[in-house]
């Protein structure tokens, strides 16, 4: 599956080398200087969402991602959010986290009381490293989170349950960012959460304190679902999609839900109608992706005499997996192409 | 009851106590030890007891075991500091186990109000064994309030004691200094866990050293990261602009390596940051700094590049997330986001520099604001932007801004224009700062990719300057002349006229007529006064340019301009020669003669000129209070104009004096009354 979330590295705005300019005299930096790394501020935001994406790269996931950490990734739906870089933060030491957060998580269960690092609590954390997702020599590793618990009487043969589980990941993250970082800061810009929202928060908690970083919530907003859809038809020579599933949210009153399901071949046959005639296949360009959209509104408008681009894409799905507008993502096979391609 | 040993004391002037035993006296009833102990108690507690005095009476109170030992020891507040020895004599006492537990509980108490006053501590580490011995003593340690430093034990007591403040507080301090082996979370709503039962001394003590003038002890009391901010679950879920508390990073080097660190959460006063400027680690958050005044101090000596990314990567989150993105429904809560943007405004005033995500925020921010939001803050935070380079100040700056400024009000345009002035003052005096080291060379260090150099920055100044020359125009015009906005452009130009004297930037700039006619014509003295003063700076400014003229160029233009200006003013003001040809503006005889007004080239001469009737009325009753009909062309004749002129000057028209003294070449032999404008004998005009 080929999944493209918004490029969340950049998105509050920053400032690499915030060290500063005037013969080292302030630590000011020229926000405006990145115009030179090839990075403007207005790219930064990622309000502006690219015009044109890399098509992608065929890679067999499983040659080299271990199978049962793979399995760990496509079982659970995903909640998004994206952290800006982390201070001081090493794979090395993930042994040394995982007691630390699974102290800090007892800490603020039980407010008031002290814990001692180290001991044995009810909740057992588990940093692993997920080798082989990075794309690039830039990207970091990405490293997945466990939280087991174990039940208050529970015997010597009781096996913890996970109660939690998230991931930091980093892939394709644009390398002129990731080389403009001083060395102190490891880059894994989206973390992907499963579990309730009171044990996520907890650990963001602990990672911003640790890490002095910060999270915020990743929304997919009409444009990026749009660019799944069409991105994911456009794979279906590769690895058959079985269907395109599309929901949008009308503003009618009450508030109309439309599901749209394609057949797969009908909307490959679409998708190569709109593919320009010049393209190479390496890219797609955003005007393809409008072109497909409109493709697909028009017939339903000529159906059901409904415009859906007066609503808005709320869900987009195939076999490859599914995504959310408020920014929850499953993935249902990792047969496909890379799987998260952060641009 | 017991032969006690009983004292007297005698009191002298300097403070210093003799003790005389007499053994077997008995204690009760004794007045001359009452009275000496009153004395004593007086002094101890208006002005404090000396070293050497609470050593003894230290010594005294606690090889008694009865009231007045108990006594003593309540009033023993030291003026200055507490010698180590007398604690750990104090400490054997405790040891000895004849004292009653009420007494080792005051003493313990006593010790940890004046823990900070002890001299040296370097004994008194080697026996905490000791004193932790007493401490974990349940009945003890549910009265004493404790202060120092151990760990296992404690966290053993809590389980067997339950969630105790006092403990609480305890493993919060000691989570300050070793975070990697201990974690608590404070619940917000907790009340301080040791503070009321000693407060009776501290009040004292603090009263002592404040009448005393030695260093005031900063509050006793420990912060153990308890933050601000409401206790509300709510807000929890919901991120808020607040600034994260305090905290040491359990990644730290040095304490690995063995080193004294000194943790931030300790830092109260200006002169502790001084002692341990090398010992302060960097906190767990780098926002955390923005707290505090001091940690400001700290934040100021910092020059790791990577903390400033960090700072950066924080504000620049809290800020997007708060004002761009708006998740949950944008602000609803305004004074927390005024209170956070004062903060930032104030940060980077303190800091004498903006921060690079600011910076980026508000470029983004710009586009969508609607000019009303929070307006004070963000203008504020604009005029602190560093030098945008030239090849983008149009599309970041000027556009938004120019779309902003025409669709609101007047007052929205004032606070524009002062903030431009407020963001050129910055830009001028971080070049005046820097180029003044440089000899005129600014070139960037090889960090950043970059270059501003003294081109660079002065195109952006121009770029800016005749921004504002447009926007203002144009501004004027809408807003039909208004002396407010008039105002505030001129103290815009009051800036431009001095920057190459006052801040060495080698440029010359002319307001553009758009600004200065409306000046020149306005209806108030206020700004026609800054018109002068402005038209002498630019003067004073072009004269020394020209002295210098192998190191800058002016162009002809420049000169041109001025010497028109100068010319119009002259013959406006003085020779009453308005509108003729050659005279600056120039304006047809026939229109002038069609607005019905006689005599039209008097009309702005310093006489009539709407600005400066009041002085000339009120200038002719003084001269002339018997007249009935009022003649104001009398002014101009003989001695009466050189009066007149004298009279204006004396009221506070100091830019009309600056400039007409400078400008005028006064014709002293026929008429008088004529002057010629010396702007001739400025280069070509």
């Amino acid at each position: 599956m080929a999944c493209s979330p918004p490029p969340a590295t950049p998105r509050s705005g920053r400032a690499p080398g915030g060290g500063k300019s005037y013969a080292g005299r302030s630590r000011r930096s020229l926000g405006v200087e990145l115009t030179n790394i090839g990075i403007t501020p207005g790219q930064l935001t990622g309000l502006r969402a690219p015009t044109s994406r890399g098509f992608p790269k065929s890679r067999n996931i499983t040659e080299h991602v271990d199978p049962e950490q793979i399995a760990l990734l496509v079982k659970n739906e995903w909640k998004l959010s994206y952290v800006t870089p982390l201070y001081q933060f090493r794979h090395v030491q993930l042994k040394s986290y995982s007691k630390q957060l699974s102290a800090f998580i007892v800490s603020e269960k039980q407010q008031g009381i002290a814990v001692e690092i180290g001991l044995e609590t009810n909740f057992k954390v588990v940093f692993s490293v997920v080798l082989g997702l990075a794309e690039t020599e830039d990207d970091a590793e990405t490293v997945f989170i466990q939280i087991h618990s174990k039940p208050p009487f529970a015997g010597d043969g009781d096996v913890p349950k996970i109660i939690w589980s998230g991931w930091l990941t980093c892939v394709g993250g644009n390398p002129d960012y990731l080389r403009s970082l001083p060395s102190g800061f490891v880059c894994l810009p989206l973390f992907c959460a499963s579990g309730s929202e009171s044990l996520t928060s907890l650990v963001k908690l602990w990672f911003e304190r640790t890490f002095d970083c910060s999270f915020g919530t990743l929304n997919l907003n009409s444009t990026y679902l749009q660019w799944l859809a069409s991105m994911w038809t456009g794979c279906h020579h590769v690895s058959s999609i079985r269907y395109l599933k599309l929901v949008w949210n009308l503003p009618a009153q009450p508030p109309l839900d439309i599901s749209y399901t394609v057949h797969p071949q009908d909307a490959w046959d679409l998708w190569n109608s709109v593919r320009e005639q010049d393209s190479t296949g390496d890219t797609i360009g955003i005007n393809e992706v409008e072109r497909f959209m409109k493709g697909l509104e028009s017939h339903f408008f000529r159906h059901f005499r409904i415009y859906l681009s007066a609503g808005m894409l709320t869900k987009v799905s195939t076999a490859f997996g599914s995504a959310h507008c408020d920014g929850k993502i499953k993935v249902c096979t990792l047969l496909q192409p890379g799987i998260f391609n952060i641009s | 009851m017991n032969p006690v040993l009983c004292l007297s004391l005698c009191l002298t002037p300097n403070n210093v106590f003799c003790i005389v035993v007499e053994a077997g006296t008995p204690w009760k009833g004794n007045d001359t030890v009452e009275r000496h102990l009153a004395a004593v108690e007086r002094v101890g507690l208006s002005r404090g007891l000396s070293p050497q005095a609470v050593s003894i009476l230290l010594e005294f109170s606690l090889s008694l075991r009865s009231a007045i030992g108990i006594r003593v020891l309540k009033f023993l507040v030291p003026a200055s500091t507490v010698p180590e020895e007398a604690i750990i004599r104090g400490v054997s006492w405790l040891c000895v186990d004849k004292m009653p537990v009420n007494m080792q509980v005051l003493f313990v108490r006593w010790v940890l109000t004046v823990f900070d006053l002890i001299d040296s501590k370097d004994q008194l580490r080697a026996i905490y064994g000791f004193i932790f011995n007493f401490v974990t003593e349940e009945n003890l340690v549910r009265r004493v309030l404790v202060l120092l430093f151990i760990t296992y034990p404690l966290l053993e007591l809590q389980t067997r004691m339950g969630c105790q403040p006092f403990l609480m507080h305890l493993l919060s301090v000691y989570k300050v200094y070793c975070p990697e082996l201990v974690t608590i979370s404070v619940p917000a709503k907790m009340k301080s866990g040791f503070k009321n039962h000693n407060s009776t001394w501290k009040a004292a003590l603090a009263a002592v050293q404040k009448s005393s003038t030695t260093e005031l002890l900063s509050d006793l009391q420990l912060s153990v990261g308890v933050s601000q901010q409401p206790a509300t679950r709510k807000r929890k879920l919901h991120r808020h602009l607040t600034i994260p508390a305090v905290s040491s990073s359990i990644q730290s080097q040095s304490r690995l390596s063995g080193s004294k660190v000194f943790p931030l959460e300790q830092l109260r006063t200006f002169s502790q940051l001084l002692e341990n400027l090398h010992r302060i680690e960097l906190p767990a958050q780098m926002g955390s700094l923005l707290g505090s005044t001091v940690a400001l101090h700290f934040l100021d000596c910092v020059r790791d590049s990577s903390a400033f990314l960090r700072l950066n990567f924080w504000l620049g989150h809290l800020l997007h997330e708060e004002f761009i993105f708006c998740k949950d429904g944008g602000t609803q809560d305004l004074t927390e986001a005024t209170g956070f943007l004062n903060t930032l405004i104030s940060t980077q005033c303190f800091l004498q520099e903006g921060f690079a995500a600011t910076e980026l925020f508000l470029y983004k921010f710009l586009n969508i604001w609607d000019g009303s939001l929070l307006r004070p803050e963000i203008l504020g935070l604009l005029s602190n932007i560093p030098v945008v380079p030239c090849s983008r100040i149009k599309t970041l700056l000027f556009e938004p801004l120019m779309q902003l400024f025409f669709t609101s009000s007047l007052f929205f345009k004032c606070s524009v224009i002062e903030c431009l002035t407020n963001m050129l003052l910055k830009w001028l005096t971080w070049h005046s700062v820097y180029a003044f080291e440089d000899e005129l060379d600014i070139s960037v260090t090889s960090q950043t990719p970059m270059n501003m150099t003294l081109s660079g920055l002065m195109d952006s100044v121009v770029e800016l300057v005749h921004f504002v020359g447009r926007i203002s125009t144009i501004g004027l015009q809408l807003e039909g002349y208004h002396s407010l906005l008039l105002s505030f452009t001129l103290d815009f130009y009051m800036m431009v006229s001095d920057m190459y004297l006052k801040y060495d930037l080698p440029l010359v700039l002319m307001p553009p007529a758009g600004v200065f006619y409306p000046a020149l014509f306005a209806t108030d003295p206020v700004n026609l006064d800054k018109l002068c003063h402005i038209m002498y700076r630019y003067r004073t400014n072009l004269m020394s340019a020209k002295n210098q003229e192998q190191k800058m160029k002016i162009s002809r233009k420049t000169y041109h301009e001025f010497n028109q200006y100068v010319v119009s003013m002259v013959s406006c003001l003085w020779n009453s020669r308005a509108f003729q040809p050659g005279m600056g503006l120039e304006m047809d005889e026939g229109l002038l003669s069609r607005s019905g007004v006689p005599e039209p080239w008097t009309r702005f001469s310093l006489v009539y000129h709407p600005a400066f009737l009041g002085y000339a009325v009120d200038f002719h009753e003084n001269c002339w209070p018997e007249r009935m009909k009022m003649d104001l062309s009398s002014i101009k004749l003989g001695k009466r104009w050189d009066w007149y002129v004298e009279f204006l000057y004396c009221q506070g028209l100091q830019g009309l004096k600056e400039f007409m003294q400078s400008s005028l070449r006064r014709q002293s032999s026929v008429g008088g009354t004529r002057a010629t404008s010396d702007s001739q004998s400025q280069p070509p005009s």
